[in-house]
């Protein structure tokens, strides 16, 4: 039972940050009816933009008081938003509306996006050396454990992650929903023409929403680089993991990235170490191929998700 | 196809629609749609914008599958009826069903023979390996398409332009190339999707020469057009549909002198219609002319979304 | 928020030159990051002074852009861009190849250095690699320049005599150079500058004899190329030619680099055999001068049945050629002539030049044959389907079909002269990936269909390769040999490929591309973990893959020997894909792919059954793919999971993009290219950049020559925005164009 929960605990940490990345996919999804393949490398740049902000106030750690560590993780969330959000912002500059402007076919933007994940990863590479195993230094005690659930320990850093990211989803919701920036986000991902008839600035909007998702991706970077190792390859599971819980929850659909991503997590972890597996297919080095195989079975049975599509009807 | 008639027997059946009813989620597209296509005539549906015509193609050709209702289908003569609901496009098209489409789709990429020659081959057998290893009757199919298709390129008045890219052709020659490509595929039956949108005059005295010789060859013509005077120069039967539902039925002159069919496309009650087509002598080429863009029962129609998929 | 803050657009402009350029000072460089120090990479690529260099890159990007009329004005003048490759391949010849293998890193300064102070070497060496490279650079491009900023047209041409003059002299002093040092030498430094600088020379050519403002290199190349079809290959077999038979090595026992006549001394009187023998004294030289005569001939008059006969000569000269190639080392060899290493050991690089020098002047032959003028144009109704049913006839252009030729010659005939290194590299790194890109291209080049689990499907032919050949820890029901695994992977990646596809092909093509991510990772992770104990998890296969045995009884052929022999192999199984692909394209099948890219909608309307034309598509690439993967285990021996990682999917979709979606011959070069250049730049860029490097091409190349490479006909249109047809569909403002709806 106490297993059962640590899975659990263990998989709504994970399922929240994968949650902040899929809100990336399916609000530019939202807007451009495009899968920004290189989201997951706006997520890796923020652990890495967070990680030098980090590094220049704590240096290698220790000597950081309680209310000091606090400030620290805001920190730490803010720089590895804005370095998310500008890796973003560039991004579709660059890769995405050259292409828009000359009404390239589909293929072009994939393997555009492609081009510019594969270059962005490596290029983080030669910058930090292409390390396997970067970690924060340590300033606060990531393990302690505030409480138990049934003999789980719940610790700080697991609270720390899903508060963050709740809170964060709150604002984007807050901003999507109530604001000028978030109607003309909405206008635009249900019908750009017309949206651009009423006189929303599509290239804005666009590139705002970028800078969103972006945003919030980095700040998962943060998130999961002070969690675990963080390498310039990182992005890459999780980011197909947080595609796979955008399209769960309904590519395009706000609430449902969140859904989606929280029950992928979860499932991701459960089903390889439940009781019921056989031995040969059990162990953790399974979450990855459970995680592809739920992928591959929504997007051929149900490839609209829980939720549906739609970012402007459902949001 | 070789067989030619031309004139329709009532009980020879290539389309029998029954009562199809077609919804978008909320919106609904076709109510109670009946109609029946005779075998060798020259079918037309009118109406308003967004008074369900594509939806209706969309529906015999299997794109879309109505709710409610049948569609029954005897493309060649001698064939047994087939219901056409559920099957898939180019399941249909294989039945003998051909289409073009309101905003034209060739191949925009390959020459004009290609493009033809794409609809020919789907009617041939050879397979990949074939194909790879040049056996005899793969070189022979592949010599008959090219011949069929310069036929049919002729045939549309486009022979000269075989190896021109479909996308760089002019509109007109698009539309035509459309149809011959629909030909290819040895039809029975051909729907056409307002193939005179977007032509000038001389185009469209050809475009009605050449309709009424693919009839005359024996394929029946379903037509969608706003261009009355086309309508009315090639058309033997006209359907019209507004807001998904079937309002009237008959030869051109009865259509002309139909008080709701006039009412449809001017937006007005029945009445004023009647003192409408009192005061006019030639009501039909003033009033009906201008549907395209006057009457304002296009934007009013909810199943604008199924034109737009179309 | 919506306080618009304006600038002028060059102020945009600037800054994105700018940044761009710091971007690429990041790009280029040595790895120096620490674990301690987490800026320091950084520092060291952009707080450093080499930043100016790029900045000044960047600037003058910018300056470009700005007053692109001036440039263009200027940049379209005859000559320039010739002056520009030029220059651009004679640098890369002197700072980057290598001159003269044995010694250090072989490089130009290298060697030169050593040269000049060797005072015993040729003046004429020592006069090259004293001062000549650098000044006849400097001299002929200032000089070209200068004729064709201010027309001065006897400028130009004497230029072109000097380049003429330089690029020989480098071949020359090479020759001598190398033959006083006496070491084994394969080096393309002197060849290149000799091509460089005839480029040069071609430039001034251009240059003098233009008559018009703007160039229009195109056509420029098209009408020389339309003069006398084959008049260039036959050319470039007698430059070739004459210099195997003059200046190159033919054998070199313990590096003695023997030319042809040396050749001819040494076994003077040996027990060569007659054909031999008569071929070192005057065959060879005979040979070669009625084939390039016949060539030359055909190609003049543009007779057809001359042209087949040159063609039928070069056939019989190359053979007689190897015969005689054979018989030197088999003698010497025989004779236990000191340094002399076995059959086909220590020819130098003279005979094969020569070959290739006779295949490029029967193919000069060949073209002249093909496209003889024809007496009366045919109405296009009569042709039928001989020219018209097939779009390879619309499409090649005689300099395409001629490069090809080339290419093919060079295929043949260079592996045997290359170094261990690049024989290698030609048959694991390009080879298989050439294969590979051509499988890829059926699928996303003509379907249009985004793979990305493309070496999943490479993944499985290995695995059922060593399966089959017992080198995993499951033993199979029947052995069987590598050659006999290939109709066995091939029939498992066809059915791999329809049970994935199968449900997946329906979906979207971003969705499928993730799909085919998520089976391309599960296999992978499959291999790793070893469910069953099948897979011997990530140390890779248990024994060695055998390699492929041809035994008919009488005669009996096991490969294994050297990489040359995988070569061979690979180009035969090269050919037959080509060939049978190239059928493919112009059947049917070919047709309904490209109609189910171009508007699936109109395609299913057509009576196209989508779902099985995408599914063929699938299946071939994968079959393809998994006859890649035959070969690679029994030429490997030994690999495991590590081989078939997410990144070579992607770089097989970056060969097809940059070589030119939908093309053939694109995609054979997409990937000859891009897997040669990062051997090529080894020591210049680090081979952990590659993958950066790759991706950077992949954007810009979809940013400025969508098409690739050498853009496939049916391809263009589409992808470089003809997709603007529809005028009802404001392109702007989606990403998804109207055909890709419903």
């Amino acid at each position: 039972m106490s297993d059962f929960l640590n899975y659990l605990i263990l998989g709504i940490t994970r399922g929240s940050m994968y949650a902040l990345i899929a809100l990336g996919y399916t609000l530019v999804y939202g807007v451009l009816q495009l899968i920004n393949f290189a989201h997951s490398e706006v997520f890796m740049s923020g652990a890495f933009g967070s990680y030098l902000v980090v590094h220049a106030i704590v240096g290698n750690g220790q000597g950081v008081s309680g209310l000091g560590a606090v400030f620290v993780i805001i920190a730490g969330l803010l720089s590895g938003a804005i370095t998310g959000a500008a890796v973003a912002f560039l991004l579709e500059r660059v890769a995405y509306r050259p292409l828009r402007r000359r009404g390239a076919p589909k293929l072009a933007f994939l393997i555009s996006a492609i081009g510019a994940s594969f270059f962005l990863a490596q290029l983080f590479g030669k910058m930090f050396n292409r390390l396997g195993q970067n970690q924060f230094p340590t300033y606060f005690d990531a393990n302690k454990v505030l409480f138990t659930i049934a003999g789980a320990p719940v610790r700080l850093l697991q609270v720390i992650i899903i508060v963050a990211a709740l809170l964060l989803m709150f604002f984007l919701d807050r901003l999507v929903s109530g604001t000028k920036l978030g109607r003309s986000i909405r206008a635009t991902a249900e019908d750009a023409p017309t949206a651009a008839l009423m006189g929303v600035d599509i290239d804005r909007t666009i590139s705002r929403t970028f800078i969103i998702g972006g945003a919030l991706a980095g700040a998962a970077g943060f998130l999961f680089g002070t969690a675990f190792v963080f390498t310039n390859t990182m992005g890459f599971i999780p980011g197909i993991k947080a595609f796979a819980a955008a399209v769960l929850g309904g590519i395009g659909n706000i609430r449902g990235a969140m859904i989606g991503g929280l029950l992928l997590g979860i499932a991701e972890n459960l089903i390889p170490t439940a009781p019921w597996v056989s031995t040969a297919w059990i162990g953790i080095q399974w979450t990855d191929v459970v995680a592809f195989v739920i992928l591959i079975l929504i997007l051929v049975f149900r490839p609209t998700g829980i939720l549906g599509e739609r970012l402007g009807r459902a949001a | 196809m070789t067989q030619a008639t031309t004139t329709a027997d009532p009980d020879d059946l290539i389309f029998d629609v029954q009562d199809v009813t077609l919804r978008f989620g909320g919106v609904t597209s076709l109510q109670n749609v009946s109609l029946q296509m005779r075998r060798g005539e020259i079918l037309a549906v009118i109406g308003p914008n967004g008074a369900g015509k594509t939806s209706l193609f969309n529906s015999l050709t299997g794109v879309y599958t109505p709710q409610e209702g049948q569609i029954l289908l005897r493309a060649r003569p001698g064939d047994q009826p087939v219901s056409v609901l559920g099957q898939k496009t180019h399941v249909v098209n294989h039945l003998g069903v051909a289409r073009t489409f309101q905003n034209i789709r060739l191949f925009p990429a390959l020459t004009a023979l290609e493009n033809v020659k794409v609809g020919v081959e789907t009617r041939q057998k050879s397979g990949p390996v074939s194909a790879m290893l040049g056996l005899p009757w793969q070189r022979r199919e592949e010599r008959e398409s090219t011949s069929q298709a310069y036929a049919l390129l002729d045939r549309v008045g486009l022979a000269g332009r075989a190896n021109e890219l479909a996308g760089s052709l002019p509109y007109g020659e698009q539309r035509r190339l459309e149809i011959a490509r629909a030909l290819g595929t040895d039809p029975g039956v051909i729907l056409l999707d307002e193939p005179a949108a977007g032509t000038n005059p001389a185009e469209k005295q050809e475009l009605a020469a050449l309709i009424k010789q693919v009839n005359h060859d024996g394929v029946g013509v379903l037509l969608i057009e706003h261009d009355m005077k086309l309508v009315m120069s090639v058309a033997d039967r006209i359907v019209v549909l507004n807001f998904g539902s079937r309002i009237a039925e008959g030869t051109p002159e009865q259509i002309q002198r139909d008080p709701a069919v006039v009412a449809a496309y001017l937006g007005t009650s029945e009445e004023e219609a009647v003192a409408e087509l009192d005061t006019h002598d030639q009501p039909e080429l003033h009033v009906i002319d201008t549907s395209g863009g006057v009457t304002g029962a296009g934007s009013a129609g909810g199943p604008a979304t199924g034109e737009e998929q179309a | 928020m919506n306080r618009r803050v304006s600038l002028p657009p060059w102020v945009g402009r600037l800054l994105a030159c700018l940044g761009g350029s710091v971007v690429l000072a990041m790009m280029v460089g040595k790895q120096q990051g620490s674990k301690d120090d987490y800026g320091l990479a950084f520092r060291e690529a952009v707080l450093n002074p080499r930043i100016f260099y790029f900045l000044l890159v960047g600037v003058l990007v910018f300056l470009g852009i700005t007053y692109q009329d001036v440039v263009r004005r200027y940049a379209g003048r005859p000559g320039v861009r010739p002056l520009l490759a030029g220059v651009l391949i004679l640098l890369a010849s002197y700072f980057l190849m290598k001159w003269y293998d044995p010694l250090g890193d072989g490089k130009l300064a290298t060697f030169g250095a050593a040269v000049t102070s060797t005072p015993a070497v040729a003046p004429v060496a020592r006069i090259f690699f004293g001062w000549l490279w650098w000044v006849g650079l400097l001299v002929t491009a200032a000089a070209t320049a200068a004729a064709i900023v201010w027309r001065l047209r006897w400028l130009a041409w004497a230029s072109a005599a000097v380049s003429v003059l330089v690029g020989a002299i480098a071949v020359a002093a090479h020759s001598l150079a190398v033959s006083f040092a006496g070491g084994i030498d394969h080096s393309f430094g002197a060849q290149t500058a000799l091509i460089g600088n005839l480029v040069l020379a071609g430039a001034g050519v251009v240059a003098a004899m233009s008559r018009v403002e703007t160039a229009r290199t195109r056509e420029f190349v098209e009408r020389v190329m339309a003069f006398r079809p084959g008049l260039p290959l036959v050319a470039m077999g007698v430059v070739l030619g004459v210099l195997a038979l003059v200046a190159a090595t033919w054998f070199d026992p313990g590096g003695k680099n023997l030319t042809l006549v040396d050749t001819q001394h040494l076994f003077a009187g040996s027990a060569l055999s007659g054909v031999a023998s008569a071929y070192l004294a005057w065959l060879g030289y005979a040979v070669f001068a009625v084939v390039v005569v016949l060539a030359a001939t055909a190609v003049w008059t543009a007779q057809k049945t001359l042209g087949y006969v040159a063609a039928g000569g070069a056939v019989v000269a190359i053979l007689v050629t190897l015969a005689t190639l054979h018989d030197i080392s088999a003698t010497a060899t025989k004779a236990g002539y000191p340094g002399s290493a076995g059959e086909w050991q220590n020819l130098g690089t003279g005979g094969w030049v020569l070959c290739i020098a006779l295949f490029s002047a029967g193919a000069g032959g060949l073209i002249a044959a093909r496209r003889a003028p024809v007496i009366a144009p045919e109405p296009a109704l009569a042709r039928g389907s001989g020219a018209l049913g097939r779009l390879h006839q619309v499409g090649t252009s005689t300099t395409l079909l001629s490069l090809t030729l080339f290419g093919v010659g060079l295929a043949l005939f260079y592996p045997p002269t290359a170094t261990a290194f690049w024989q290698q590299a030609l048959v694991t790194d390009i080879g298989v990936y050439v294969l590979l890109a051509i499988g890829l291209n059926v699928v996303i080049g003509w379907a249009g269909l985004l793979d990305l689990g493309y070496i999943a499907f490479y993944a499985l032919g290995s695995y059922t390769t060593a399966y089959f050949t017992g080198s995993l820890p499951v033993q199979p029901p029947i052995h069987l040999s590598p050659l006999w695994a290939i109709p066995v992977a091939i029939a498992v990646c066809l059915i791999a490929g329809v049970v994935l596809g199968g449900p997946t092909l329906r979906l979207r093509g971003d969705y499928l591309a993730i799909v085919t991510l998520g089976f391309g990772e599960i296999i992978r992770i499959i291999a790793v973990n070893n469910p069953g104990d099948f897979t011997n998890g990530p140390r890779g296969v248990a024994r060695a893959v055998p390699h492929p045995v041809i035994d008919l009884g009488f005669i009996r052929f096991e490969w294994g020997g050297s990489q040359l022999q995988y070569w061979y192999l690979l180009l035969v199984l090269l050919a037959l894909v080509f060939l049978l692909f190239w059928r493919l394209e112009g059947s049917r099948l070919g047709r309904a792919w490209a109609a189910v890219r171009e508007d699936e909608v109109a395609a299913q309307a057509t009576g196209v059954n989508t779902t099985r034309v995408k599914l063929l598509a699938f299946a071939i690439g994968a079959s393809t793919s998994g006859l890649a993967g035959v070969f690679f285990a029994s030429q490997v021996g030994y690999f495991n999971p590590q081989n078939f990682i997410l990144n070579n999917s992607i770089l097989v979709v970056a060969f097809v993009v940059f070589g030119g979606m939908g093309s053939l011959t694109g995609a054979i070069a997409g990937a000859a290219v891009l897997t040669w250049l990062p051997d090529f730049l080894r020591d210049q860029v680090p081979s952990e950049d590659r993958i950066m490097w790759i991706g950077a091409v992949l954007i810009v190349m979809m940013i400025f020559r969508p098409a690739g490479l050498i853009p496939a006909r049916r391809r263009k249109a589409e992808l470089t925005g003809l997709a603007g047809h529809d005028p009802s569909v404001d392109q702007d403002l989606r990403a998804v164009p109207a055909g890709e709806g419903v």
